[in-house]
């Protein structure tokens, strides 16, 4: 970069001098909402703004330079090995304070560098980065990405299961696909992510990868996210991935599972299993990724127009969840009406599907006798099923061409249990006493 | 060796004072729970760990690290005012605006350049007295000065940032810290290390500490803390910290020059931060922490100090006693009186009654020499009654005429026995009328005696002639007192 004609890069001491005062510092690099500003790390350490137009010359004292350390990652035959996927989000970005940008951590020596504790317990012998994105950028594409290089990592024999860490906010999108695309599961597919940033000592981060290796390496073969079961630092739930829910913005125990339990409580040293899983088996499996991107989750509101539906249809949308109120209910006998336009669209095609905003608890459309007119106009009730679970299940159903042709199959296969997406019964959940 | 044949400036002695002030802002600095320390049991505890992080170019700090060393379990006590923000589960909150314009009110006391853009920061702190795992700090001044009797003493910087937390106790395995303190907003006041000898670095203390007393800050024990950090020559820079009485600061350093001087002799002099004791000795506590350990913090915008917002600090900016000092003085206030008001804290008060009556001194005495002296022989408290609402009404009746400042003594202590002013002025109308009665009685007797044998006409017109009784006394009632005292 240039200021007053001087080259400057990232990283440079240098002076800067204004009208009444100089100032020394490393450059930093300048917030991209924050042109007219130059940012400089003082001696003390604190980062001053100085504005551009201020400034009437700069020196460079002394040039940046990168100081590159070797670190040996040792590896054990004593330690169970395991294949680790990296693809972006809180828990693999790091601030980089010399230049003040932020710098992915994507090489097993960056890893290693802040999560030493992680390779006391495993041999990461594999570790793939498919891409590197904040989890909101992310959608069926990089599912399927991360389900080809999952299937890669869980077909190779010297891998006792994987570790694949992602941004926290559609985290349980992901996981519910991975659920749906990997088929015939074999070993443990850890998710984990973090809330925290790594930079700070009090990063999440920590205890969440610790329980994860412990995850990996059990006998838990399925899809599940693991992370922090409460705000202690002290275990882990390991939440299966089709039941499980972002509930919170910024506490660490964000993720809840709805409507089940967890497999297990995990401890940096111990696993306590809580429900049944599936067991880890021999044999390869098989990556069904199919998806239909035509699908779409809309959630009702009060006096809500049922003419949104046109332009789905319009659109060549294929299937609709609907996030209704309570037990399973849109506006029926309001100002606006569902009931003739649910019933235009289906017979022209459109897959409608019903999932509850309430999040706990399931639908049924029995009840009310509004639920029992939208029951008749042909909509599919998921049961407990959780809408963004719902809306990848959806996809999956529908990319599949032979379940895709007609509403029986697809109401079929959304109604079978694939993968701990629906629970026979339903836990009475903490209860005060 | 006694200690006066120290001759500081030969061991070049340089000496700077680092000073932490609680600000009174009500909340804390990044969020809205209120900054109170609580005495009460607390109602939940949060545990956690604490890992060592890597910091810029991928050195550990050495403080961090010693820190780190002793792996511990922390403890958080919470309460009902506790939030996600104490936590550390949650991003903060933008910084408290009221902090913000203390913090720069001190700084301008303190002749310091305000720095227009700055970044808050996170100062990496692994002893469990943060839930994050550091101190946010931003640095909003600098360049400053203050006078001292042995000359000038530069500031080097003004600093806002949050209080940490309090330790409760400290075991083998775990240290419980108790959340209440965590995220006071706290202005730290750094010196240049310009102070020379013990003596000047007590002063300098007392006078920043008179600065401050001057704003919005918290009182009490624990809401002042000071460090210090010496050298000598030939040594390495030491820091002390833990003063919390600024009469501890001149022993100690008398100690840790005689200690610094030792260990320069034997040429075994290392940085370090040390822990005062109540006797002034110190113990070592870790070693001094590099630059490593400061970063931006990345969940908050730069912090910008506009124009228009320093400009309305300017404007609210408190004076300092020794100004007020010279201001009262100018306007005639005795010296006794200034002494008291400053004392008393009654600047303000004397401030807006000043703007009803001119007397300075009569104001005075009624905010702080007869309030006391009546509660003193009443045995009642009497703050309450005599209230700046009522001086200020006592004020507006002497403007008026109603009441003269001979009497305002006499009225404070009517009030103060619970008669309302109301009262006490038709007390006062009536017994004028009264007094006023028997003067003209009086008068009228004496032209009566002087002249006796006259007829009453003649007396009315003699009456009426007086000089004296003019104004004072219409004809009817004058011939009512001339029938009823010729009779």
């Amino acid at each position: 970069m240039k200021i007053k004609n001087i080259d400057v890069q990232p990283g440079d001491y240098i002076e800067v001098s204004l009208i009444k005062k100089d100032y020394r510092g490393t450059l930093l690099e300048t917030p991209k909402d924050e042109k007219g500003i130059v940012l400089l790390k003082l001696d003390s350490g604190y980062d001053i703004g100085i504005n551009k137009k201020d400034i009437f010359d700069i020196k460079v004292l002394k040039k940046a330079f990168e100081k590159k350390e070797e670190i040996e990652i040792k590896k054990s035959p004593q330690r169970p090995n395991i294949g680790m996927i990296i693809t972006g989000g809180t828990i693999a970005a790091r601030l980089n304070p010399k230049k003040g940008g932020v710098d992915w951590l994507t090489s097993p020596r960056d890893l290693f560098k802040f999560y030493p504790e992680l390779f006391e317990k495993v041999n990461v012998v594999r570790l793939e980065v498919p891409f590197m994105k904040a989890s909101e950028d992310m959608d069926f594409k990089d599912w399927k990405k991360i389900a080809r290089t999952a299937a890669k990592l869980l077909n190779d024999s010297n891998i006792k299961g994987i570790i694949i860490t992602h941004g926290t906010d559609f985290l349980h999108y992901t996981s519910a696909a991975l659920s749906f695309f990997l088929k015939n599961l074999n070993k443990p597919v850890v998710l984990t992510y973090s809330q925290r940033s790594i930079d700070r000592a009090s990063s999440d981060a920590n205890l969440n990868l610790q329980c994860s290796a412990l995850a990996a390496v059990s006998d838990i073969a399925e899809v599940m996210v693991v992370g922090h079961a409460s705000m202690n630092d002290d275990y882990c739930y390991a939440m299966p991935g089709t039941k499980v829910r972002k509930l919170h913005t910024s506490r660490r125990d964000a993720f809840k599972v709805i409507n089940a339990k967890p497999f297990a409580k995990i401890f940096p040293d111990k696993i306590e299993i809580i429900s049944e899983y599936n067991i880890k088996k021999k044999g390869k499996i098989k990556l069904d990724d199919k998806f239909e991107e035509k699908v779409a989750l809309i959630k009702i509101y009060p006096g809500q127009s049922p003419e949104i539906l046109d332009f789905y249809l319009k659109n060549k949308y294929k299937g609709i969840i609907l996030e209704m109120s309570g037990l399973g209910h849109v506006p029926v006998r309001a100002r606006k009406s569902w009931i003739k336009k649910l019933k235009e669209v289906q017979k022209k095609g459109l897959i409608i599907c019903a999932t509850s905003q309430c999040i706990y608890g399931r639908v049924d459309p029995l009840v009310y006798s509004n639920g029992r007119e939208l029951l008749g106009t042909g909509i599919i009730y998921l049961e407990d099923m959780l809408s963004e679970t719902a809306l990848v299940k959806l996809g999956w159903v529908l990319g599949h061409k032979e379940w895709a042709k007609n509403k029986e199959a697809v109401k079929e296969k959304m109604l079978e249990n694939f993968a701990h997406e629906l629970s026979e019964r339903l836990d009475v959940g903490e209860v005060k006493t | 060796m006694s200690e006066n044949k120290i001759d500081y400036e030969k061991l070049g002695l340089k000496i700077g004072l680092e000073i932490h002030q609680q600000l009174e802002t009500g909340k804390k600095l990044f969020c809205n729970c209120p900054s109170l320390l609580r005495k009460d049991e607390p109602d939940f505890i949060i545990k956690r760990k604490l890992h060592v992080v890597p910091g810029e170019s991928g050195e550990v700090d050495v403080a961090a690290r010693h820190e780190a060393e002793k792996t511990k379990e922390f403890i958080y006590e919470g309460y009902n005012t506790t939030c996600l923000v104490e936590l550390d589960e949650s991003p903060p909150y933008k910084i408290n605006e009221k902090a913000l314009k203390i913090a720069l009110q001190i700084a301008l006391l303190l002749n310091c350049k305000v720095l227009p853009i700055s970044q808050i920061m996170r100062k990496t702190v692994i002893d469990g007295s943060n839930t994050s795992g550091f101190q946010r700090t931003v640095v909003i001044a600098e360049n400053g000065w203050i006078d001292s009797s042995f000359g000038k003493v530069g500031i080097q910087s003004i600093c806002l940032e949050e209080d940490a937390a309090r330790i409760i106790e400290k075991k083998d395995k775990e240290v419980i810290y108790r959340l209440d303190r965590l995220g006071i907003p706290l202005i730290e006041i750094s010196t240049m290390p310009d102070i020379k000898t013990p003596l000047q670095a007590k002063q300098v203390a007392l006078k920043i500490g008179e600065i401050l007393r001057n704003c919005e800050v918290k009182r009490g024990i624990g809401t002042i803390r000071q460090d210090i950090n010496l050298s000598i020559k030939g040594g390495k820079r030491v820091e002390i910290k833990g003063f919390q009485d600024v009469r501890n600061i001149e022993r100690a350093i008398k100690i840790e020059v005689k200690r610094q001087m030792d260990l320069v002799k034997k040429g075994k002099s290392v940085g370090e931060v040390r822990n005062v004791l109540p006797d002034g000795t110190t113990n070592f506590l870790r070693p001094l922490p590099g630059a490593a350990r400061m970063y931006p913090e990345t969940d908050l915008t730069l912090l910008k100090i506009s124009r228009n917002f320093l400009d309305n600090v300017k404007k609210t900016l408190p004076a300092l006693k020794s100004e007020l000092k010279e201001e009262l003085r100018k306007k005639g206030l005795h010296e006794e009186l200034i002494k008291l008001i400053l004392k008393k804290n009654k600047i303000e008060e004397i401030k807006s009654l000043s703007l009803l009556y001119h007397d300075l001194n009569l104001i005075a005495k009624m905010l702080v020499l007869w309030p006391e002296e009546i509660a003193k022989k009443s045995g009642k408290k009497v703050n309450e009654k005599l209230n700046i609402d009522v001086l200020e009404t006592i004020l507006q009746l002497i403007k008026k005429g109603k009441i003269f400042p001979w009497e305002v003594k006499e009225i404070m202590i009517e009030i103060a026995k619970g008669k309302t002013l109301k009262e006490i002025e038709k007390e006062k109308l009536k017994k004028e009328k009264i007094e006023n009665i028997n003067f003209i009685e009086e008068k009228i007797l004496k032209i009566i005696k002087s002249k006796p044998g006259l007829s009453i006409n003649a007396y009315m017109g003699l009456v009426m002639n007086e000089p004296e009784l003019k104004g004072k006394i219409s004809g009817k009632e004058a011939m009512e007192i001339l029938k009823r005292l010729i009779k």
